[in-house]
């Protein structure tokens, strides 16, 4: 800096995004929180403070509280499922070979496709009349007439809707995973062999600690992505609530009920859940690593 | 031990083609069948009478459904073009100022940039419903696009901004001693040069809008905005579609972000590293 003179370009050049992020970001967050604590109903005011009574709602609407325990198994299986298979994922593709980078494309394609899109297609899988997955049971002589997957059965329902989101989410589990895992110099590997190592012994001494932090990223950003998961039951379970999510919940209280007041309480309450679950996350599995 | 990694490869390599591909395959197959022959038990492994049937009765028909169909598809180009380009245009000048400038508040400001990508939907789902509302922007291609660009916005800054910091400085300050002005800087030198990091950004902002559904559910409440995915998700809450067109639809709806994908892989895959692995 030759001028003392106060510069205002870098100014000029961040107010569109910090503008961005004022109105569309910060104040809905900001008027989340606080609206938590109103009762707003549009068909029923006048606006006012309510104290606790939004949370006492929640906490006693058996909807809600259903559809918590539900979101709790969406994320085990999720995120469980997702990190398992991105391992997987990454450890195949961790040396180059002929084709990988066709494989790579291949790999990132359930990422790229809308939720909903995802939901119409594993209908024809799931689907109890039409589905593939019954007509190939049924040929390998596995079952003796269609199963009904969703819908009925509560905790299959939600494995078969989180198996597609699984789907959606792993590609990127991998890809982080891959990213870390190719920054291990081939050396460990070589001298391990030499030691007397085998692939399963280099696999759990070397490649699972100085994947960590992959792995850290890979859990957040799958918890993040189930603990909000709405397009994918909202396809393949409709409105029937033997499987809504917190988020279905929380899309029904506010733009079916029409009871805003419970719909902030339950938003921040979602922000508040995601927020600690990175931060502790993050700091259990996140270690700095050294090669 | 060669032949080990050689087998666990093969079947690795073969789980990922089917785990991927299967599901596409499937739903392709039945957009080219009929309702009886998807019916059928077992099902087909391909169609029996391949017919571009469907593909008429979505697009080119006089039908309503075909009429919804090819609306969304306007609307949701209209809404990803426009909110991929404001959102690169408008990243990649605060990564600039980011990457290159010392100013007061520098920090902050990124911290709230990196904050604010941490805020899941549902926290600014209902605000931004009742904000819109209240400029009258419910319903308007500039209201959705507007949620995208500040959805959005965020990420593409922070990726941008990590890929500029990777690049060494002294051509820009060779630019500089030239006489050049920093926006001249910016628009010669360092735009060129990020180039990779602008491809990243653009394809995978456009694919996330492309992606979006509970927003524009919220936002666009009748058929003159509502992009593809909410279309597809009305057609699909009917109950009285049968799965041919809905199937259709669906492979309609996933035709683009795919073929994008298969194109561009290379800059998603290290657009999402930049962009996280921080």
């Amino acid at each position: 800096m030759k001028k003392k003179k106060l510069d205002l370009l870098p100014y000029a050049l961040i107010s569109p995004l910090i503008i961005f992020i004022i109105c569309l970001a910060l104040t809905p967050a900001v008027y989340t929180t606080i609206a938590a604590f109103f009762k707003v109903q549009p068909l029923n005011p006048p606006t006012r403070f309510s104290g606790l009574d939004n949370f006492r709602d929640i906490i006693h609407n058996s909807a809600v509280i259903s559809s918590l325990g539900n979101t709790f198994l969406y994320i085990l299986i999720g995120v469980t499922l997702s990190t398992v298979l991105g391992i997987y994922i990454a450890v195949v593709m961790q040396r180059s070979f002929k084709g990988r980078s066709i494989l790579i494309a291949i790999l990132i394609l359930p990422w790229a496709l809308p939720g909903v899109v995802e939901g119409i297609l594993w209908t024809g899988i799931w689907d109890a009349n039409t589905g593939v997955l019954n007509s190939v049971l049924k040929s390998l002589h596995l079952i003796t007439h269609y199963q009904v997957f969703l819908g009925q059965n509560r905790l299959l329902t939600i494995l078969a809707i989180e198996i597609v989101q699984v789907w959606q989410i792993t590609p990127l589990s991998a890809i982080l995973i891959l990213a870390v895992l190719q920054n291990i110099p081939d050396d460990l590997y070589e001298a391990a062999t030499i030691d007397g190592s085998n692939a399963r012994k280099s696999f759990r001494h070397i490649t699972l600690p100085l994947i960590r932090p992959g792995i850290a990223i890979a859990v957040v950003q799958a918890i993040i992505a189930t603990l909000n998961v709405f397009d994918q039951p909202y396809i393949l379970n409709g409105a029937a609530s033997t499987a809504n999510s917190l988020a279905m919940e929380t899309y029904a209280v506010s733009f079916q009920n029409l009871n805003f007041g419970q719909g902030y309480a339950l938003s921040l309450l979602i922000t508040i859940f995601t927020l600690l679950i990175s931060v502790v996350v993050a700091k259990f599995i996140y270690k700095k690593v050294e090669y | 031990m060669k032949q080990r990694n050689v087998g666990f490869r093969r079947f690795g390599v073969g789980f990922i083609l089917s785990w991927s591909l299967i599901p596409i395959y499937w739903v392709i197959n039945t957009s080219f069948q009929t309702d009886a022959q998807i019916s059928d038990t077992p099902s087909h492994l391909y169609p029996p009478t391949p017919g571009w049937a469907n593909y008429k009765a979505l697009l080119i028909g006089n039908g309503e459904l075909a009429g919804m169909v090819r609306r969304s598809t306007i609307n949701i180009f209209i809404e990803c073009i426009s909110a991929t380009a404001i959102t690169v245009v408008l990243a990649s000048l605060a990564a600039y100022a980011f990457a290159r400038m010392e100013f007061k508040g520098r920090k902050i400001f990124l911290f709230l940039v990196v904050m604010t990508m941490a805020f899941p939907t549902y926290t600014t789902l209902i605000p931004m419903y009742r904000i819109m509302a209240a400029v009258h922007l419910v319903n308007t291609y500039l209201g959705i696009i507007l949620c995208y660009v500040s959805g959005f916005l965020p990420l593409a800054t922070w990726i941008l901004f990590s890929y500029m910091q990777s690049l060494p400085q002294a051509i820009e300050e060779a630019g500089s001693v030239d006489g050049a002005t920093r926006m001249q800087v910016f628009r010669l030198i360092v735009l060129p040069l990020i180039m990779p990091a602008l491809a990243s950004t653009a394809v995978i902002t456009f694919l996330f809008a492309w992606a979006q559904f509970i927003f524009p559910l919220v936002l666009a409440s009748d058929q003159s905005t509502q992009p593809l995915t909410v279309i597809v998700a009305a057609i699909q809450g009917r109950h009285v579609v049968p799965y041919s067109l809905l199937s259709t639809a669906g492979v309609i709806a996933l035709s683009v972000p795919a073929v994008i994908a298969l194109f561009t892989n290379r800059f998603i895959v290290s657009g999402l590293i930049n962009g996280s692995v921080k």
